[in-house]
């Protein structure tokens, strides 16, 4: 199903080091170019989008999209979709509240949980969320099964065991003092949240351990080449594996952090974050086909969606239009990437 | 081979040697028999299990004569009823199914189907005439299903990435023609919905089975027989098979995968309608998911993940799973478990298939 249908040449080295800029850099650098342009668009169009805090909440309003899009960039990079994410993040955050909910406090069953202390519940729903993960993993490296289909099941499943544990519905009530401090307690003064650190951090690790780490260079190997990577002794389905399970840990922490910033347990919670993630890295300059991409160019991708939908709305467009932004501005990044990248190889 | 020239100064050796393979590769045979058996029948096996289970859990005691009394899963009126809520992934899958077989996918089905729904109705709903909605619709599934094809075939984008993004696309068309405040394109005060949108998909004509259950019916039929009989299947099986090779026997395979997409968008138009009578209001969230079933269909149907082989056939009867499945466990469980159990029927499907498809590859 997952054709290989256009072949690019990867470069394994480093690019600054190296002197010569890599394509993935180039590739960002392209991005960011695109960026500057839409934001420059966006402040003409729209009153007052120039403004700091404005730029500072085009950052910080879309922590979420972005954790999610660090685990979701290493999957796509190795030629794999993860599709479950959205499903993972309502799952984890019904399961945390579901954990330390008190225990046989009253008549109503939504309010009746655990009774467990709010450390132990977020690392039980943490475990959970790896949970959905290993069964990705198992199902795509084991069995060899293509990966959007397994997860687009793991993402029926985790939504639906999150819906089963809610009844549909929602659990918000009988939560101890501790479970809203994650999602709400900020730097004062400022918009910044933990999640928002959080997103920082990982971004961070994310990038440092993308270029400096064999293991990250071997997930490049493996999206060019599968066959060649296994041939040349990395063992593929180890590399899966972890992959999936990271990918699924970052989106149990979102399902925590805005379970907390909401203190409610929602089993609609995150429905199409995994597209947005996807489209994010895509617009980023990863690509399916060949191990191509970086955490960096996903971040870009990331800004430049918040800038285009943010404009929308600044636009007063109807909140229906971002599914067809979110399909042109996808389309174009795909199409004129490719182009770039083909005039520059000449 | 070798026994024969190795064995030659003993005859008796020979014939010893040769009855020992003889057995042995009838055994072989056997089990590549039995195992062919099993993966050509199981499904039908797992209709019928089903079917049973739901048919006798409801029962206070187990007797066959209550089977088919009013109220219970095989009844008449039951059954009807789950075969008029199946029209459109009757519809639907089987050309989803020939698409597959050739190794490509549309994840766009559901989104093409819900804007098909709110065209169609917007268009009844204004005073157009049935069969002038009927063919503009139609022909906006053409159109769908040609951008799909266009997107995957031409500009060459990964065919999951390319429909997804008309995922999105089709959706939001669909959403932004329904009106501010509305959650679907339906009847109000000033603008009557005609009684008559509801013919198509709910007055019975023959077998208490409406027009589109008959339509669906012969949409099976003939692509049933598209498969089985004509280039356009062989066609199919051999792009999904080996793209490269059926490049080099002279296939056009843009042509012949378009040609399948654009098949695929049309009969999401013709479920899209059917749904939208049923429902007798055009909603655009109506097809979501749409594309899941018709993936579980066609897996439990036996097609190969990766395509080149497969059967309409039989992505019917895995379609008929998924209702009775979907159905039956209305009756039992509380309505918020559906989305967990079509997740698990999903994985299952996909073990199973794995199982069986997968091993008769090998041998």
């Amino acid at each position: 199903m997952e054709t290989k249908q256009v072949e690019k040449p990867v470069q394994l080295q480093t690019s600054l080091l190296g002197g010569k800029l890599s394509d993935e850099s180039f590739i960002t650098l392209f991005m960011v170019g695109v960026l500057l342009l839409v934001f420059a668009i966006a402040c003409l169009v729209v009153p007052n989008f120039y403004k700091p805090q404005n730029i500072l909440n085009l950052i910080t309003n879309n922590w979420f999209v972005i954790i999610l899009g660090i685990g979701v960039t290493f999957v796509l990079i190795t030629g794999n979709f993860d599709m479950s994410v959205g499903g993972n993040i309502a799952l984890t955050g019904v399961l945390s509240v579901y954990f330390c909910q008190g225990f046989n406090v009253s008549q109503n069953a939504l309010a009746n949980g655990l009774g467990l202390p709010y450390v132990v519940a977020v690392g039980l729903a943490l475990l959970c969320a790896m949970g959905v993960g290993a069964v990705n993993a198992f199902f795509i490296a084991k069995l060899k099964v293509p990966s959007i289909i397994v997860t687009l099941g793991t993402m029926m499943l985790a939504r639906g065991a999150a819906q089963v544990i809610t009844q549909g519905a929602q659990r918000n009530t009988s939560l101890p003092d501790a479970f809203g401090f994650l999602g709400s307690w900020g730097i004062p003064g400022t918009s910044i949240r933990i999640s928002v650190l959080v997103m920082i951090a990982l971004i961070i690790i994310a990038f440092v351990f993308e270029k400096k780490t064999v293991f990250a260079r071997r997930i490049y190997l493996i999206g060019a080449n599968p066959e060649a990577a296994r041939l040349s002794g990395i063992n593929v389905s180890k590399y899966l594996t972890v992959l999936y399970i990271i990918s699924a840990l970052l989106a149990g922490i979102t399902g925590i952090l805005l379970a907390s910033e909401f203190k409610a347990g929602v089993s609609s919670r995150a429905m199409g974050y995994e597209f947005d993630a996807l489209v994010i890295a895509l617009l980023g300059g990863v690509s399916i086909a060949g191990g191509f991409g970086s955490v960096l160019g996903m971040f870009v991708g990331a800004i430049i969606l918040s800038v285009v939908t943010s404009a929308a709305t600044g636009m007063l467009l109807s909140p229906d239009w971002q599914f067809i932004l979110k399909a042109v501005v996808t389309f174009i990044a795909i199409v004129s990437q490719r182009f770039a990248l083909e005039r520059r190889k000449g | 081979m070798n026994d024969k020239t190795v064995g030659i100064s003993s005859e008796e050796h020979i014939t010893v040697t040769n009855t020992k393979k003889e057995s042995l590769r009838i055994q072989l045979d056997q089990s590549a028999t039995v195992r062919s058996n099993i993966k050509r029948y199981y499904i039908y096996v797992v209709l019928v299990l089903i079917v049973f289970v739901f048919s006798v859990v409801k029962l206070d005691k187990f007797s066959f004569s209550e089977f088919f009394d009013r109220g219970h899963f095989l009844s008449p009126d039951s059954v009807i009823n789950m075969l008029r809520s199946a029209v459109p992934i009757l519809t639907l899958s089987g050309a989803f199914t020939l698409l597959m077989i050739s190794g490509y996918i549309d994840l766009s089905v559901g989104s093409a189907m819900s804007l098909s729904a709110v065209v169609f109705s917007l268009m009844i709903l204004n005073g157009f005439s049935f069969p002038f909605a009927f063919i503009i619709t139609l022909t906006l599934g053409i159109v769908m299903g040609f951008l799909n094809g266009y997107l995957v075939m031409k500009l060459r984008i990964t065919p999951v990435i390319a429909t997804l993004v008309t995922l999105s696309l089709f959706k939001g068309v669909a959403l932004l023609i329904v009106p501010d405040g509305l959650s679907a394109i339906k009847g109000s005060a000033d603008k009557v919905m005609p009684a008559w949108i509801n013919d198509y998909a709910r007055k019975d004509v023959l077998f208490g089975l409406p027009w589109a259950f008959w339509v669906a019916v012969l949409v099976i039929v003939v692509l049933v027989v598209v498969q089985r009989r004509t280039l356009l299947g062989k066609y199919a099986a051999a792009i999904g098979g080996n793209r490269l090779a059926a490049e080099l026997s002279g296939i056009n395979a843009v042509r012949m995968v378009w040609l399948l997409y654009i098949i695929v968008g049309f009969f999401a138009a013709l479920a899209g309608m059917a749904r939208a009578s049923y429902m007798s209001l055009g909603d655009p969230l109506s097809g979501d998911q749409m594309e899941l079933a018709c993936i579980i269909a066609v897996l439990l149907g036996g097609t190969a993940f990766s395509g080149g082989e497969g059967s309409v056939a039989k992505t019917m009867v895995g379609a008929l799973i998924i209702i009775s499945v979907t159905t039956g466990l209305m009756t039992v469980i509380p309505a918020y478990w559906q989305t967990v159990a079509m997740g698990s029927v999903l994985l299952a499907a996909v073990a199973l298939n794995h199982l069986l498809v997968r091993d008769k590859v090998k041998a």
